[in-house]
């Protein structure tokens, strides 16, 4: 797994498989490095928020042949590793998978895969181990032979698990959709090994042999009266339950053990008839109780009794009846295992009255044939976990049946890994890279749901018994779509990249880890220190330009006087060359092509916060117009404009002329060389300002969208008046790329009067962005509606072009000074002359 | 009766004589005060002080119980943050009488100088005279009289309290509004002027809050963050964080908040690579004892210093921003680690003091939570002039979180968007601060480290004053720092980066050969023990870590600290949600991360070959951009990058 010192150095991604943990952006959640099959959970979660069913059923079964099972009964170790866990909860992980199992898992199958190799594999044993690994065999191309004993596919989850809790025809619907994915996937009911089939006879049939033969018998409670016919073993009850029996039992039934088999055998008890009592007893407390809280809650909702640190000790007549003897426990030394051992209590001897005792103690795998052939240690198969490899070369072995009793989920986990040795070997590899298991994500976007802070886990309905016990209806139901988006809600996201370049998804998880790091846990803090000694990539690279993001202000501390930007007044009012008054250094351009009623809007906000229109078309007869003329012809230009002005060419700035007085005469300028001779001819010539133009575009629609800048027009333009000492006698405006109040305030510190803003007004009134040069209009906002967002967008660069004036101490906007500004970057510094930060 | 005679002895010894004669019950009069400041500051017992004289600045101030008699005219910021008690004085006041009075009553018989009452939170301020402009600025709570004429703007930004004024309203200051008096209200001015026989025959006019900025107009809508690497850098320029921008303010009218630090790439300590090669780096496992890692700071000037066991301590962060549980668990792990914790703005809760060994109190313009007594149980005392992540800014704590039990410990209305003054009342320049300074080594005995929080942004000319001003230490913030709430364009905008900060703050002092009259801790975006043994080469005493512990302790980054519903139980006042922090677990959680990042500075310094991280030296250090080159002066090494030098084991 991931989590634990690997979580701070992820090992190798083995070959063939999709891993994405190599992304800088991307950590495994928790719940992910969890799942022993690493579901993909918080891309499913996202994805049901966002309503995409589909592309959650793929991230649920990508890695998970068995998504419908795991939905009902996944033993879920993602939800206690869950952060939430910590808060309010843990996100309910299960019930999301299984409301999307249930909601399109019947719709989808995944695309066939022929077999392709001339290898084939025989696998005993039809568990989650065997068709897990038969599964992943045959992705990979090779066909595969499944040998089963009994005369269905599904092993454990068939066998051992009441169809309360996994109705049959979940079961059927994953296995119909191996079926369909595995052409190559040939099944052999009825086929038990030493009984029908040998050892040596698969190994001539095939070219590996993979035993998942499973942990198939319950182990004894070793005490005296255990003969007795009224003791049965919990599995083997689950069998004859899940084979269609469903018998008559005594009025009172006592489960010895405290594990998965115990919580499902009791709860079967108490369905069938004449049961009316069902006691569990378990030798520890119940802190200890090793089955998962949802089933063990479950059981006590249905009035089933635990008696805790209680130990059997023998079974012995009572009448008619039987009495399970037992002495009480408490917790003793800690065990090998990790848990405190339960010690006797002297003089506790008592007797439990009961008609039936159920053993659920362990379970064991058991085959003559293996046996015979020394492949068999003790009640399990003789397996190396590291290559599940069996004394024999050409036989492995995985799942319960080698490594003990364990989870679906598990032994699913056991299948990829003895699939991918298999592999090793048949394509001759030696050594192969350890396996591990794989972890991916489809990067979906962080849900965007305003409750998600505060929403508490979303339970779904508990039905228990339900009305006719003995039938076994489903005990919970399936998340509707507004519970599950809830839940899904819920989700931290810990997958995805945060917000914060200094606190990344890395660096949290970083931090995470060492939080988590006992001080003299010395070989974890190396393999920490090597990662966080690691270099980051240069996030100024050499073809960066210079960009209006990368300056910043100087604020006032000690040596200037801060204006309180929360309370403090600041000018914004604005005079073009003492004949245009504004209220705000802003002008709006873009529209002159937009459709009509994108423009009405517009012009109403444009009256509503008295802010000019730059254009070559008037927007509104009540909105001053600074008319754009393209081009020489002189005789276009109109009488009643705010304001002239003229494009420059290639040539020499036209000479372009006012038809009143109270007319502003303006030059746009788009190239920075021909600043050095078109600024002394526009002062000459009278004009009252330059237009610059850093998008080079001026004219074209929505030049700002082609991307990249060039501040330097800006800077030549106030180095040759500079030079001239003319700065006074001509006012700047600024066009391009300006997103908010910060960035005209930048420009404003730089040296202009007032800025233009085009794409802002276009994002606002409801435009989209639907290419290089074009946006594409809503129509779902009203005049008003768009007459508001222009108000306020206006309103809120103003609010925050004086901020930035409040902080470097100033009072006014247009008091801001070149000095008040530091660049971050060397390629900015030089585009706008400002100096790098820190730099003397 | 004790008789002090200013002309025979200093005021530091006669301050000291006036808090004994306290101790023991005994009334003090002082003669030729001849206008000296500070006199009777830091007095808490309830005796008489007579002042024969005039007084200077602060006269009265940072007391709580003490009647004070002054015969003549005070200096500004007479009674200055007191608590209980009384003042009298015969002739004028200067500016600022009653600054941030937390329950005291001040009486003037003449006429009072402009701000009176400033963030002024309960108590009475009663001018026989004639009030200059800005009476009751920004004040909080309590009462102000005036029996003469206000001055212009008068109750200009006050969040709550009342101000009476007997002759003409010059004008009204923003946000204030008249109301009518009522009947109660005359009963009650009445006994107060009875009481100190002030008499007038006008009627009084009352002013109290408009109500028209305490909250924002229109709510903001939530959004999670978007991935920062989709808009840092080299990516698209009308990205999706941009239009996103640019959408909610063309729905609110208003710059954008959220919470953490600036989202995208800054130059960092990160594009910095140790220039020796450092093989077997951490191979050692018992490290950590093979360096010397204590570090006295503060201890200058003759105060006694914080004795850290690593040159790193807690960057001030306030209860307010973060949940008590928070500041509870920060303060337990700081004890473990044996560092120091700092109170941020807001105010020193009993069980913040009681879980950190060391615990610095910040004091902000607004004075929120500031008093004499927990100034002298705290470790150091700093003056905060601004913060990395917001610099200009006061603190700034959303309606959601100024709970009754929050409100209260800061002397404020509840329910307000409480957004904190920029500047201190008493602190408009470098003399002032010097005065200031000396008030708080005054009150508590000279005994405790007096320090500076510094946002970052002309460091070369604020780090000059901060240390000509005799402060003994700075804690210097970096635009990387980070904070509860703050104007987003702010955070991303405004200040220049840690790295940058370090760099002009050591060239400044050196300049005028000030670097051993003052220690820096560094802060801003340090976020592990390598990122701290980088700035300790460049030549930080100490550095300070934030985010990173509130990240050990379970935050989640999601950058939604202003919207007060933290959902992991750290930056939030609703009870429902603090429930799911475990502050003695999450204690061990960050303290785990501290003793990591000491192993790791340790493991850096003797990899480097030294036994002291004060031998570090900026020599350690290559550039690996050329940002990070020309800000530091080291040379520009890009191949340290790719040879993996110190990935070696």
């Amino acid at each position: 797994m991931v989590y634990d010192i690997n979580r701070i150095k992820v090992p190798e991604a083995p070959p063939d498989y999709e891993d994405h943990t190599s992304d800088a952006h991307f950590v495994p959640a928790p719940c992910q490095a969890a799942c022993p099959v690493g579901t993909d959970a918080a891309s499913y979660i996202a994805y049901i928020w966002e309503g995409q069913f589909k592309e959650a059923f793929q991230a649920i079964t990508a890695t998970n042949p068995f998504s419908s099972i795991c939905g009902r009964v996944c033993d879920a170790p993602c939800e206690p590793a869950c952060r939430r866990a910590d808060s309010d909860g843990p996100i309910m992980i299960r019930n999301l998978k299984r409301f999307v199992m249930d909601t399109v898992g019947h719709q989808y199958d995944p695309p066939p895969i022929e077999p392709s190799k001339k290898e084939t594999v025989g696998i005993v044993g039809a568990g989650p181990a065997g068709l897990t690994a038969a599964h992943d065999l045959c992705v990979a191309g090779y066909e595969v032979h499944v040998y089963e004993m009994s005369d269905r596919l599904g092993g454990t989850m068939v066998w051992g698990i009441p169809a309360f809790r996994l109705p049959p025809g979940i079961i059927q619907e994953d296995l119909d959709r191996l079926m369909k994915r595995c052409p190559g996937l040939k099944v052999h009911l009825n086929a038990a090994l030493g009984r029908d089939v040998s050892l040596d006879e698969l190994k001539k049939r095939h070219d590996a042999v993979l035993l998942t033969i499973g942990a198939w018998w319950g182990k004894a409670m070793e005490i005296p009266g255990e003969d007795d016919p009224r003791v049965v073993d919990g599995v083997g009850f689950l069998r004859r339950i899940n084979g269609g029996e469903k018998p008559e039992l005594p009025e009172t039934v006592t489960v010895v053990g405290g594990g998965d088999v115990a919580m499902d055998a009791c709860r079967v008890a108490k369905r069938l008839p004449g049961c009316r009592h069902v006691k569990v007893i378990y030798r520890r407390g119940p802190d200890e109780i090793p089955a998962r809280r949802i089933e063990l809650e479950g059981a006590i909702k249905e009035g089933i009794e635990f008696i805790y640190n209680t130990l059997q000790t023998a079974i012995v007549p009572s009448g008619d009846s039987i009495a399970l003897r037992c002495v009480k426990t408490t917790a003793g030394d800690q065990g090998s295992d990790g848990r405190r051992q339960p010690v006797i209590v002297p003089d506790t001897e008592h007797d439990i009255e009961c008609g039936m005792v159920i053993a659920a103690v362990g379970q064991k795998a058991g085959n003559s044939e293996l046996d015979k052939l020394g492949l068999m240690a003790k009640d399990r198969v003789r397996a190396n976990f590291d290559g599940m490899s069996t004394s024999d070369p050409k036989v492995f072995a995985a799942g319960d049946g080698a490594f003990g009793g364990s989870t679906i989920v598990i032994a699913m986990h056991h299948g990829q890994k003895a699939a991918y040795y298999v592999k090793a070997f048949l394509q001759g590899r030696k050594n192969p890279l350890p396996y591990r298991t794989p972890y991916r994500t489809q990067r979906v976007p962080v849900a965007q749901d305003m409750m998600w802070e505060r929403l508490p886990p979303q339970e779904p309905e508990f039905f228990g018994l339900g009305k006719k016990p003995v039938e076994f209806p489903e005990i919970e139901a399936t998340y509707d779509w507004e519970t599950a988006k809830n839940e899904a809600a819920r989700c931290y996201r810990c997958d995805a990249e945060t917000g914060s370049a200094d606190y990344s998804v890395q660096h949290r998880e970083d931090i995470f880890s060492m939080a988590r790091t006992e001080p003299e846990d010395h070989l974890k803090h190396q393999a920490m220190l090597e990662k966080r000694m690691a270099l980051r990539e240069n996030p100024f690279p050499e073809n960066r330009p210079g960009n209006l993001d990368d300056l910043v202000f100087l604020p006032a501390n000690l040596s200037r006087l801060v204006i309180d930007p929360y309370r403090e007044a600041c000018r914004t009012s604005t005079e073009l060359a003492g004949k245009m008054k504004l209220e705000w250094p802003f002008l709006v351009t873009g529209f002159d092509e937009a459709p009509e009623e994108v423009r009405e809007g517009l012009a109403l906000g444009l009256i509503q916060s008295e802010c000019g229109y730059l254009g070559t078309q008037r927007i509104a007869a009540n909105v001053p117009w600074l008319q754009l003329i393209l081009g020489h012809p002189s005789n276009e230009a109109s009488k009643d404009a705010a304001a002239l002005i003229y494009a420059m060419g290639d040539g020499a700035p036209p000479a372009g002329k006012r038809l009143n007085d109270a007319q502003l005469l303006g030059l746009a300028v788009s190239s920075p060389t021909a600043l050095e001779t078109a600024i002394p001819q526009a002062l000459d010539n009278g004009y009252d300002l330059l237009l610059l133009d850093a998008t080079g575009k001026l004219g074209s629609p929505w030049p700002e969208l082609a991307g990249a800048l060039d501040l330097s027009v800006l800077r030549e333009a106030i180095r040759v008046l500079r030079q001239l000492g003319r700065e006074e006698e001509i006012d700047l405006v600024y066009f391009g790329g300006l997103r908010s109040g910060t960035d005209a305030a930048k420009v404003i510190a730089l040296g202009c009067t007032a800025v233009v803003y085009g794409v802002p007004i276009g994002l606002a009134v409801g435009g989209t962005i639907a290419g290089a040069k074009e946006f594409a209009f809503s129509s779902d906002y009203s005049d008003e509606d768009r007459a508001s967002a222009v108000v306020n967008f206006l309103k809120s660069a103003a609010g925050e072009a004086s901020m930035m004036a409040r902080c470097t101490g100033k009072t006014a906007v247009h008091n801001l000074e070149p000095e008040d500004l530091r660049a971050i970057t060397l390629a900015t510094a030089k585009a706008s002359g400002i100096p790098l930060a820190g730099v003397r | 009766m004790v008789t002090i005679d200013l002309a025979e002895i200093p005021i530091r010894d006669a301050n000291e004589l006036i808090r004994e004669s306290g101790a023991r019950g005994e009334d003090v009069q002082v003669l030729n005060p001849d206008a000296r400041h500070h006199i009777g500051v830091g007095l808490t017992n309830e005796i008489t002080v007579r002042v024969r004289g005039s007084a200077g600045y602060f006269c009265a101030g940072l007391t709580d119980g003490a009647r004070f008699e002054i015969d003549a005219n005070v200096g500004w910021g007479l009674a200055d943050n007191m608590y209980r008690g009384s003042v009298v004085v015969g002739g004028n006041a200067s500016a600022i009488a009653a600054v941030a009075i937390r329950g005291a009553e001040v009486v003037i018989r003449g006429n009072m100088g402009s701000r009176a009452g400033q963030v002024m939170k309960a108590g009475t301020l009663c001018c026989a005279g004639n009030a200059n402009f800005m009476a009751g600025y920004m004040m909080y709570g309590g009462r102000i009289i005036i029996l003469g004429d206000s001055g212009e703007r008068v109750g200009e930004d006050m969040a709550g309290g009342e101000i009476y004024v007997g002759g003409e309203i010059k004008s009204l200051g923003s946000d204030a509004k008249l109301v009518d008096v009522q009947t109660e209200d005359r009963d009650s001015l009445a006994a107060f002027l009875d009481k100190y026989e002030l008499k007038t025959a006008r009627d009084f006019k009352k002013i109290v809050n408009a109500g028209t900025k305490l909250r924002y107009a229109t709510e903001e809508q939530q959004m999670r963050s978007i991935p920062f690497f989709t808009f840092s850098g080299a990516s698209d320029y009308w990205n999706g964080k941009v239009q996103e921008d640019i959408y909610v303010k063309s729905q609110i009218g208003r710059y954008r908040i959220r919470g953490y630090g600036g989202a995208r790439s800054l130059p960092h300590l990160a594009d910095l690579a140790f220039k020796k090669d450092v093989p077997h780096i951490g191979s050692v496992p018992n490290v950590v004892s093979k360096v010397r890692m204590r570090t006295a700071i503060g201890g200058l000037n003759g105060a006694k210093p914080l004795d850290l066991t690593m040159p790193v301590m807690i960057a001030p962060m306030s209860y307010g921003a973060l949940s008590r549980s928070t500041k509870q668990a920060i303060g337990m792990a700081s004890t473990l680690a044996g560092i120091a914790e700092n109170t941020g703005e807001g105010g020193m809760s009993d069980a913040q003091r009681d879980a950190a060994k060391q615990l610095i109190f910040q004091c902000l313009g607004g004075r929120l939570g500031w008093n004499i007594h927990d100034m002298k149980r705290a470790d150091g005392l700093e003056i905060y002039i601004s913060q990395g992540a917001k610099p200009g800014f006061g603190g700034q704590l959303m309606a959601k979180k100024v709970t009754k039990e929050l409100a209260e410990i800061r002397g404020i209305p509840p329910g307000i968007d409480l957004r904190s003054p920029s500047r201190h009342p008493d602190i408009l320049g470098a003399d002032d601060l010097v005065i200031k300074v000396e008030e708080f080594r005054e009150a508590t005995g000279y005994q405790l480290p007096v320090s500076v929080k510094l946002g970052a942004g002309r460091v070369r000319d604020d780090i000059k004053i901060a240390a000509k001003d005799g402060f003994d230490f700075v804690e210097l913030d970096g635009m990387q720092g980070s904070t509860g709430a703050a104007s987003a364009e702010v955070l991303e905008y405004v200040g220049i980066p840690t790295l940058a900060a370090i760099m002009e703050a050591l060239d400044a002092l050196e300049e005028i050969n000030y670097r051993d009259k003052i220690q820096i801790v560094l802060m801003g975006g340090i976020r592990d023990g390598v990122d701290a043994t980088k700035a300790l080469c460049l030549g930080a005493d100490a550095i300070a870590l934030g985010s990173s512990t509130i990240i050990a302790g379970g935050c989640i980054a999601c950058m939604q600290c202003h919207v007060g519903q933290c959902v992991t139980g750290i930056a939030t006042q609703d009870p429902e949600h603090e429930k799911r922090y475990e502050p003695s677990m999450e204690a061990q959680n960050i303290h785990r991360y501290l003793e990591g990042v000491r192993w790791q500075i340790a493991a850096i310094t003797y990899a480097l070959g030294y036994d002291n991280v004060h031998d570090l030296r900026r020599d350690d250090l290559v550039a690996v951009t050329p940002e990070a080159a020309a800000i530091t002066g080291l040379p520009y090494e890009p191949s340290y990058r790719q040879s993996g030098h110190e990935l070696e084991k």
